[in-house]
């Protein structure tokens, strides 16, 4: 069955039901991805799937059945409908009706286009051209080039009909250097039109894995630190649920009841943004069309992100912040391009403001140590340590220790050098951050 | 679930290109997952995915092609496009299949004989023993999720596996606050079982009871010091530092190329001599257990150190390509969209001589991990971090004080050689771990073992 006839018996079947209303998301997907490994292929992967996400509102709960097989429309419904009578919540479960949507600027994507042996000739590149970069490039731990197309519909019974195509196209080396006994590497990606384009990456890459070299710890104590944009954003993102409505109402975010007040640094400046230029949407994935949001201006927190359920149980419009962790999950709040307002110092400016401290570089564990409903965290770091303005030495086997929203408020410079992490479910971006203290743990 | 007439026609297209081996990966999964906040169900999701994979290998390079749709048509246009990442002459045939490996569900009650009713009741005594508990605890949530997960594996060297493993686990969050200050505890248990798992394995109140415990004694805790001290990591999750610190770098996707602190090691002494590590897919009912692997070889128990001494990595098919090393049944892929790799599957530190309580006694000042959050590790450097979720400070070997937000951080190398005690009772505990072939259930396990220096990341000062 196509996707339209599997569709339509699911809306007929679903309100002869009783059913109020019937929404389908489907995600259909192209993708081709190569990762090389000394001059050869080492994966090479085709992909194609295609879901069939069903949302019934059934006696006003919202149930949701989700299938890749498009036959047996009947048991679909069932088990949306069973799903739906399960609901306790009494929060309403709007959809969004037929509307227009903003025309959005995109980038042509011609590495989309191009043929296979045409994307395997780029990954062998990248990899050469890797390897040749510097004599202490031992070899690759990973090279890949990944490209696809995503189509996908958001029809429901009141006449919502949103469909996009989405290209998307990525590249991620992870050179591996060698010293003497020691190896250290370091991943850098970059995703969109411009990856042909990646003699930045293998820079990157390279200069964060020879960072890493005659690293030692540091005493244990409070640190200046400067949080590279990169690190920061990692920060970020991992806090975002924080800002989500839906955290709030459920008493799960520490900003509820914040609107309005001083919850940062006056420096920072936080705008969710689905227009931003590498990566805008035109709808998020209720079909809700796309809207800028103002999160926190100078320090101040004026909105939460809403999808259309927690902004009609708020008395607001949504945000169009509704997301989806993949084609088979229901909908929930995400992020688009969600990133704090660059500031106007460069990355050596705020080095020479540091004066004494310590330029933490990366972050890791990110899914473990730490607490988006405390705003605790504990990593594990990498970094720099700096003395009278200047770089000293490489800094490894520390844990940087705080509190998200504290740390917000310790803020004392930002950086005009914004970077964006690998998109997903919602896509973070954050300068190079100045923080007035840490709690480093080390010897 | 395919004719074996188009299971051989895939397999033999697959290596038309000159391909020395090729394998279908057929999956069908249906799951049940619900969630509950402050006791009222708040989303109930059904899903059932289908889909189907195709790999070909010719020496170590490796080809995969995978769709939804498992139409014949679909199939053979999988094994055309792995096929094609190869440009050679065909050299083989797919043999037809001569052995049939058949695992059987491990349920006694299957999920399709549950209805909604009976998961919300569970996830309901979840949330009220957890807020009975106190009335501090502000929030509860409880995840249910069952998952039916049936593979089937062709390759053409002959063999056809298929299984069908049941697994469940209810996931309880609680929340305590006081003064604008959130804590959060966690319980939550799984097995590779039917829904049975409630009447023999799981008291569902004991996990709500747990959970809110862990968040209301957080809550009155002082930050964790910062610094490198002794510390005692309890059972259970607390394997999560042998699955970290030394199991990822013993799977073939980093021995294989190079890329481990634990490359060339096997015959070495690479743990403290007291250190036994075992890493077990055949335990019946347990969280990471499977009949077959995701590559149709049948799982094993692999002793992985013993005395201290490396006896084994964990290697898939083309791990041992690449290392010549045999195949241990550790072939593991989340679903379809994955090409199989070397994993874990019920991982921990076999049981020691040593008295639970003397290692505490005889620590000095330390920190005693009693429960563990998650973790990771880079393999080139052994460079491992994970959470302390619930700690306790220890001076004169008497628990001092709770304490929050420590993280523990090392190398694994080292940490390993560092353990002086291993307890008597080993218990085990799940989680899901991800890396190259996706996110898969795994379990971990230990007896309380003792570290004798590990650096401590907190916030807090001098106790």
């Amino acid at each position: 069955m196509t996707f339209e006839q599997f569709k339509d018996e699911c809306f007929k079947l679903a309100l002869e039901k009783g059913c109020e209303n019937a929404e389908v998301c489907s995600m259909a997907t192209d993708g081709f991805s190569v990762n090389v490994l000394k001059g050869e292929l080492s994966k090479y992967s085709i992909e194609s799937t295609n879901g069939f996400n069903l949302r019934v509102i059934y006696g006003g709960k919202s149930g949701y059945a989700y299938t890749e097989v498009f036959e047996d429309a009947e048991s679909l419904v069932d088990h949306a409908i069973d799903n739906a009578k399960a609901i306790e919540n009494t929060d309403e479960n709007p959809m969004q009706g037929a509307c227009e949507y903003p025309e959005i600027e995109k980038k042509p994507n011609p590495v989309v286009d191009m043929s296979e042996d045409e994307k395997i000739e780029l990954a062998l590149n990248l990899e050469k051209d890797t390897l040749a970069f510097d004599d202490r490039v031992n070899r690759t731990a990973h090279c890949s080039i990944d490209t696809g197309v995503s189509r996908i519909h958001i029809h429901n019974t009141l006449g919502l009909k949103a469909d996009t195509e989405e290209t998307y196209s990525s590249a991620v080396i992870g050179a591996i250097l060698r010293q003497g006994e020691d190896e250290h590497s370091s991943y850098a990606f970059k995703f969109g039109p411009e990856i042909t384009d990646y003699q930045d990456i293998i820079k990157e890459s390279v200069d964060n894995a020879l960072m890493q070299f005659n690293a030692k710890t540091v005493d244990s104590g409070e640190y200046r630190i400067l949080l590279r944009n990169d690190a920061a954003g990692d920060l970020l993102q991992a806090f975002c649920s924080m800002f989500f409505a839906g955290s709030v109402q459920k008493g799960l975010s520490l900003l509820a009841g914040k609107l309005g007040e001083q919850i940062a640094s006056p420096m920072i400046t936080i705008i969710d943004d689905p227009f931003e230029k590498d990566n805008p949407r035109k709808f998020d994935a209720e079909g809700v069309p796309s809207v800028v949001t103002n999160v926190v201006e100078n320090g101040v927190l004026k909105s939460y992100l809403y999808n259309l359920k927690t902004a009609l149980k708020d008395g607001v419009a949504s945000t169009s912040n509704a997301g989806r962790a993949g084609a088979a999950a229901p909908v929930e709040t995400a992020p688009s391009n969600f990133y704090i307002v660059k500031g106007e110092k460069s990355f050596n400016e705020l080095v020479a403001q540091l004066d004494h401290g310590l330029i933490i570089t990366e972050l890791s564990g990110l899914h473990a140590g730490l607490n988006p409903v405390s705003g605790d965290f504990s990593l594990i770091a990498k970094g720099l340590l700096v003395d009278n303005g200047t770089i000293l030495r490489s800094v490894d086997q520390i844990t940087a220790a705080g509190n998200f929203l504290a740390m917000m408020k310790d803020i004392i410079g930002v950086g005009s050098d914004i970077k964006f992490g690998f998109p997903g479910f919602g896509r973070v971006g954050s300068p190079s951050l100045l923080i007035e203290k840490l709690v480093i743990s080390g010897k | 679930m395919v004719k074996s007439s188009i299971v051989n026609a895939v397999l033999d297209e697959a290596l038309r290109t000159g391909g020395d081996f090729s394998e279908l990966y057929l999956q069908d999964t249906e799951s049940n997952t619900m969630t509950m906040i402050d006791g009222k169900v708040e989303n109930a999701n059904y899903k059932r995915q289908v889909g189907a994979g195709v790999r070909v290998l010719k020496g170590t390079r490796s080809a995969y092609a995978y769709s939804a749709d498992t139409s014949e048509a679909a199939l053979l246009a999988c094994a055309r496009a792995a096929a094609s990442a190869l440009k050679g002459e065909k050299e083989f045939e797919a043999k037809s299949i001569c052995i049939d490996r058949i695992g059987k569900s491990f349920a006694k009650i299957p999920f399709s004989e549950i209805d909604n009713a009976k998961r919300i009741e569970l996830m309901r005594k979840a949330t009220n023993a957890a807020k009975a508990h106190s009335g501090e605890v502000t929030q509860v949530v409880a995840n249910y999720s069952d998952f039916d997960h049936r593979t089937w594996v062709y390759n053409s060297e002959g063999v056809h596996a298929e299984d069908r493993r049941p697994r469940v686990r209810t996931a309880v969050q609680a929340v305590a606050m006081a003064n604008g200050e959130a804590q959060t505890g966690t319980c939550s248990p799984g097995y590779g079982m039917g829904f049975e798992a409630y009447n023999e394995k799981i008291d569902i109140e004991e996990v709500g009871r747990e959970a809110a415990k862990t968040a209301v004694t957080m809550l009155h805790a002082p930050e964790c010091p910062a610094g490198t001290v002794p510390v005692v990591i309890d059972g259970g999750f607390g394997g999560v530092i042998l699955h970290e610190a030394c199991v990822h770098g013993l799977e073939a996707t980093s021995v294989g190329r190079g890329n481990s602190v634990f490359c060339g090691k096997l015959g070495q002494q690479i743990a403290s001599p007291i250190v036994n590590a075992v890493d077990d897919g055949t335990l019946p009912g347990e969280w990471g257990t499977m009949h077959f692997d995701d590559e149709g070889n049948p799982s094993q128990c692999n002793r992985l150190i013993e005395n201290g001494i490396l006896k084994t990595y964990l290697v898939d098919i083309l791990g041992s390509r690449l290392m010549n090393h045999p195949i241990t049944g550790s072939g593991r892929r989340q679903d379809y969209t994955f090409a199989p790799t070397s994993r874990m599957t019920n991982t921990f530190f076999a049981p020691g001589n040593d008295d639970e309580e003397e290692m505490l006694r005889t620590m000095g000042e330390g920190l005693f991990a009693a429960k563990m959050g998650g973790g990771s590790v880079n393999p080139l450097t052994g460079e491992f971090n994970f959470a302390v979720s619930e700690g306790y400070w220890v001076r004169d070997g008497r628990i001092l004080c709770p304490v929050r937000g420590a993280t523990l951080i090392g190398k694994g190398a080292e940490v390993l050689m560092k353990i002086d005690r291993i307890g008597r009772k080993m218990w085990m505990a799940p989680g899901m771990c991800g890396s190259l072939s996706g996110s898969i259930p795994t379990n971990v396990g230990q007896p309380r073992i003792r570290v004798s220096e590990i650096v401590v990341g907190g916030k807090g000062g001098a106790l």
